[in-house]
């Protein structure tokens, strides 16, 4: 169900979750989590259910569970909004994780630092470490690979019998590879891949090269 | 002043105009005089506009004796127009009537498109007569203690009733009447509906089952008889008819022709796009037209629209490229001739249209089909025989529309709170909510209150607040805000507003359409050729475009529209015709196509279900021809797709027309298990159908809608930025979300209702299921595509439906870059 990758040497599994292992660090990389999305949607009027809630927390201790990292980074867009109640699970969930955690922020995280350092996560605006850059806008620059997240990616298949599907995915470039949001009530932006490019298509509990 | 003394006033006043009153005018006049509510069915121009507003000011002054020197304030009727665009029309009636009979009475239209400063004067001073929209209305009743502002009120006409019976607005337009019974005991209610099917039904969703108003009522025929003509565009040479729809562009020339001849002729396009088309074609072909033609849809701004709707009154247009937007609506005297580019896929859609022309009396209505592709002109045939016959459809209303209540709920609470007893039983009087039960009301109680379930200390849900005395009210100012902007957004699509960077605004544009776009992309719209500058606060910035530029037409979604089952049965009797020696000139016209047809595979016959299969290079096709329309094709569709696909692991992707409708897959269907097993079979087809996976496509797309009426969906209000950052999200989204953690939710519900009953019409599937069962199933395998199946196959539009894993199915694909590398 997952997928193993060589980047530069290095060895990366890919969960279908969403989630990167990075199994020379023992890393594990989360983006696009937006974690207090549903409460901030019912905060102001719109009854998203609130069940949804604890599916992202499942989802981060599927992926936890399975890789037992030492680290996690999360690329980004952690919480959706300012802090609400979503924040006292987020603690609860933080105070249960062995795990080193780390965030890169993104353009979402507009939560002060000062709580994160509460719970003792370290903020960075981008990691470089080994040639790697971690950021959470895709970003080219020489001489890193970098890991990101932000766009939400996807990717339209075509087939004969003019059959189609549309898949969250992990979206490889030559220098680069994009994230799929690991957030459950968070939307998908679809990108087209050129030849140089290799998707990752996330068929449910599975993880499918195509390129 | 008895009634003798109000008829005579009326009568001075007709005759004045140099008028003579029509029976049905004196009938409406004399039940109104009595009190009673009703439902008038008279077509547009028929002077049905005096046959309400005369009684409305004959009542006043009754009551009034000293109208003529002193004024009594305050709002005596309402008039509920559907097309904001009629509104001016209506008052200019109202204020001759009120004026020539020397009533000192004001009139006032509050509508989207009345300023600020003028809302809140009409806030402090309501005028005596006030002509608005279904939305409009609703926001009366959003604004603080609205009660005393209808609480004289005498009279509500909802005018073309029927073209919101079996819509949305009908529902809020229910509830709304439901609220003002209360508040305005002493009300009438009065419809004005076209020609349809089920007029009784109309007049019992108006006011009510079984209701009091329903009891004082009665239903009045204006029963003018009015002559179609409607004749067929049909080329000399026939063998250069296309197959599959074009734009029926190939006749440009004979619609020229047409033009040349009339005064002024309305071109009438299904769709807003071939709208586009036709004027940018037409004014290509012949300059000569320019300045004397104009375009008219929904998304051209309202002053364009207004202009164009003057210049056709003043003989000003020889022609006009429109769409339903020019349907309804006042009285364009000049209008001589009528071109229908394409089906009207119904056929009080059809008349409607024909009625736009030769009004003056006694003159016959001329209607021109133009036929796209060589299989409407089948249905050209048949529209013959049903304006013959007055073959008319039914509106279906729609039943228990939880968004709207919801959204209606909000509304009361916004403006001064309610108690649910009260407001109860006034719902449960509505003929939408006639079957609601105590445990649905609690549970959208509940859902405004607390967002449904709320199990959870840490939730921070806000909305409805409950306050002691039991009083639901909605206490946030920005909820309340929120909630303002979003009453009126009935219509789905995100639009965005079109905009000069100098200024100038030039209509709306849905948002799917300018996302594929970047800046510097050029496009034409309203017949301007843009180019796009900037997407900016909903709004497009564009500038003119270098006129080499290649640009791309806009289009619209939506507007796909079915043949009622009146139509497809005319169509079917039509088609049965083909096989004997009685043609109609279409059909005759139509012998090249058939002889192809017949080469291949066969025309068939009253007793004969016809399927076609052949390979081409996209897979193996079969074509199933029931006849029966679109909707109901796109449930047998599905339905036999998936029947199939639990025969044998399968991925299909389904297309359909009016006609048929097509499975397509990479592997070969066994056609002959298919009819072995009888997979048409009436048998468990709701479940069938649930379990198909298009079902749950479609409650997705009808989900669109219920998400944005229940204020789950944040749209904002249109070229106001409004503070909305973290708010964005699809209706797509929270449709998956309720699927996964809360499939009870009345709305989520809601959409596969809409789906069964009013997308896949599921009572015409089984008896078109049931005919099928009597008809001999004749398998062609053809050589190549047939006549009959050219259209369907080339049918872009499709759904999928699959019995493969997913892991299966990406083997076989490619990602779509493979496609942009040839």
């Amino acid at each position: 169900m997952t997928v193993t990758i060589s980047i530069q040497n290095h060895t990366f599994i890919l969960h279908p979750t969403g989630a990167v292992f990075w199994t020379n660090k023992s890393i594990l990389l989360i983006s696009d989590v937006h974690l207090g999305k549903v409460m901030h949607f019912r905060k102001h009027g719109v009854a998203v259910p609130e069940s949804a809630v604890s599916k992202n927390f499942d989802q981060m201790n599927a992926a936890l569970d399975y890789f037992d990292p030492e680290t996690v980074i999360f690329l980004g867009d952690l919480f959706h909004s300012k802090k609400n109640t979503e924040w006292q699970l987020f603690e609860k969930w933080v105070s249960e994780t062995t795990s080193k955690i780390i965030l890169v922020a993104g353009n979402h995280d507009v939560i002060d630092k000062k709580h994160y350092q509460k719970l003792e996560i370290e903020i960075y605006s981008e990691i470089a470490t080994n040639g790697f850059l971690l950021t959470h806008h895709p970003e080219e620059r020489d001489h890193f690979f970098n890991f990101s997240g932000h766009i939400h990616p996807a990717v339209k298949m075509r087939g004969i019998g003019r059959q189609s599907l549309k898949l969250p995915c992990f979206f490889k470039k030559p220098k680069q590879m994009i994230l799929p949001a690991f957030g459950e009530f968070t939307g998908t932006y679809f990108l087209i891949p050129t030849e140089h490019d290799c998707v990752y298509a996330i068929a449910n509990d599975e993880v499918i090269v195509v390129c | 002043m008895n009634r003798t003394q109000l008829f005579n006033i009326a009568d001075n006043w007709f005759k004045n105009q140099g008028w003579k009153s029509f029976p049905f005018q004196k009938e409406t006049w004399t039940a109104f005089l009595q009190g009673k509510n009703g439902l008038l069915n008279a077509p547009t121009g028929s002077g049905k506009t005096y046959a309400l507003w005369i009684p409305i000011v004959l009542d006043y002054i009754k009551n009034n004796p000293d109208y003529e020197t002193k004024h009594k304030p305050g709002l005596k009727a309402i008039w509920i127009t559907p097309l904001r665009a009629l509104s001016v029309e209506i008052k200019q009636a109202a204020e001759r009537v009120v004026n020539d009979l020397g009533a000192q009475m004001t009139v006032g239209i509050r509508s989207g498109d009345t300023s600020n400063a003028e809302r809140a004067k009409q806030s402090r001073k309501m005028p005596d007569l006030l002509i608005t929209t279904p939305e409009s209305l609703q926001l009366l009743l959003a604004s603080k203690g609205y009660d005393k502002t209808f609480e004289d009120c005498r009279a509500i006409v909802i005018d073309e009733w029927h073209e919101l019976l079996g819509t949305k607005r009908g529902v809020q337009m229910e509830l709304a009447l439901s609220r003002l019974k209360t508040i305005a005991p002493n009300m009438r209610i009065w419809g004005i509906s076209a020609t349809i099917g089920n007029l009784q039904q109309a007049k019992e969703v108006l006011l009510g089952m079984g209701s009091e108003a329903y009891e004082n009522s009665i239903l009045i025929h204006a029963n003018i008889d009015k002559k179609i003509k409607v004749l067929s565009i049909i080329p000399e040479k026939m063998e250069a008819y296309p197959w599959r729809g074009h734009m029926g562009l190939h006749l440009i020339d004979e619609a020229a022709a047409i033009v040349r001849k009339s005064k002024t002729t309305l071109i009438f396009t299904n769709v807003r796009s071939a709208c586009e088309i036709w004027f940018q074609r037409l004014l290509e072909k012949y300059p000569e037209f320019a300045g004397e033609m104009a375009m008219h849809h929904g998304s051209i701004n309202r002053e364009t629209r207004l202009w164009v709707e003057e210049a056709i009154r003043n003989e000003e247009l020889k022609v006009v490229v429109c769409t339903s937007s020019l349907d309804l609506g006042v009285d364009f005297a000049p209008v001589e001739s009528i071109i229908q580019v394409g089906g009207p896929k119904g056929v009080a859609r059809f008349m409607q249209r024909a009625g736009r022309s030769g009004h003056q009396p006694g003159k016959e209505s001329v209607i021109h089909f133009l036929a796209t592709h060589a299989m409407e002109l089948i249905e050209a045939s048949a529209l013959k025989k049903a304006v013959a016959e007055t073959v008319v459809e039914d509106r279906i209303p729609y039943l228990n529309s939880w968004d709207v209540l919801v959204q209606y709920l909000n509304t009361l609470a916004v403006s001064d709170g309610f108690f649910p007893d009260e407001i109860f039983n006034e719902v449960k009087g509505t003929f939408c909510y006639q079957a609601m039960t105590e445990d649905n009301w609690n549970w959208i109680l509940n859902f405004i209150t607390k967002g449904s379930q709320s199990l959870q200390a840490y939730d921070e849900y806000k909305k409805v607040d409950i306050e002691p005395n039991g009083l639901f009210k909605i206490n946030s100012r920005l909820i309340a805000m929120h909630h303002r902007m979003q009453i009126g957004t009935i219509v789905g699509d995100a639009t965005l507003q079109v905009k000069f960077l100098s200024g100038g605004y030039l209509g709306s544009i849905e948002e799917w359409f300018i996302s594929k776009m970047k800046p510097g992309d050029a496009f034409t719209f309203g017949g301007k050729k843009l180019e796009l500058y900037q997407v900016k606060n909903m709004q497009v910035l564009v500038k003119k475009a270098d006129p080499s530029k290649k640009s791309r037409l806009v289009s619209w979604m939506g507007g796909r529209m079915s043949f009622s089952a009146q139509m497809s049965e005319m169509l079917r009797q039509e088609m049965y015709t083909a096989n004997t020696e009685n043609l109609t000139p279409e059909l005759k016209a139509l012998a090249p196509m058939f002889k192809r047809q017949r080469k291949e595979s066969i025309v068939p016959g009253s007793h004969q279900f016809l399927i076609e299969t052949f390979k081409t290079r996209e897979g193996f096709h079969a074509i199933f021809y029931p006849f029966e329309g679109r909707f109901v094709h796109e449930a047998l569709a599905s339905l036999l797709a998936f029947r199939i696909s639990l025969l044998t692991p399968i991925s299909f992707s389904l297309a359909y027309n009016d006609y048929g409708f097509e499975l397509l897959s990479d592997q070969e269907i066994d056609m002959q298990s298919v009819i072995d097993n009888n997979l048409f079979s009436t048998e468990y087809v709701h479940s069938d159908l649930q379990r198909s996976l298009n079902a749950t496509e479609m409650a997705r797309r009808k989900f669109r809608d219920i998400a944005v009426i229940a204020g789950l969906v944040f749209t904002g209000f249109p070229g106001k930025m409004i503070k909305t950052k973290h708010l964005q999200s699809g209706s797509q989204l929270i449709f998956e979300v309720f699927r996964d953690y809360e499939p009870d939710n009345l709305l989520f519900q809601q959409a596969y209702r809409e789906t069964f009953e009013h997308q896949l019409e599921e009572g015409r599937l089984i008896q078109s299921l049931e005919r099928i069962k009597n008809q001999e199933i004749v398998w062609k395998q053809a050589q190549k595509p047939t006549p009959f199946s050219f259209p369907i196959i080339t049918d872009r539009l499709r759904e999928k439906l699959s019995s493969e894993t997913l892991a299966e199915r990406i083997k076989k694909m490619t990602a779509s870059y493979m496609k942009n590398e040839k």
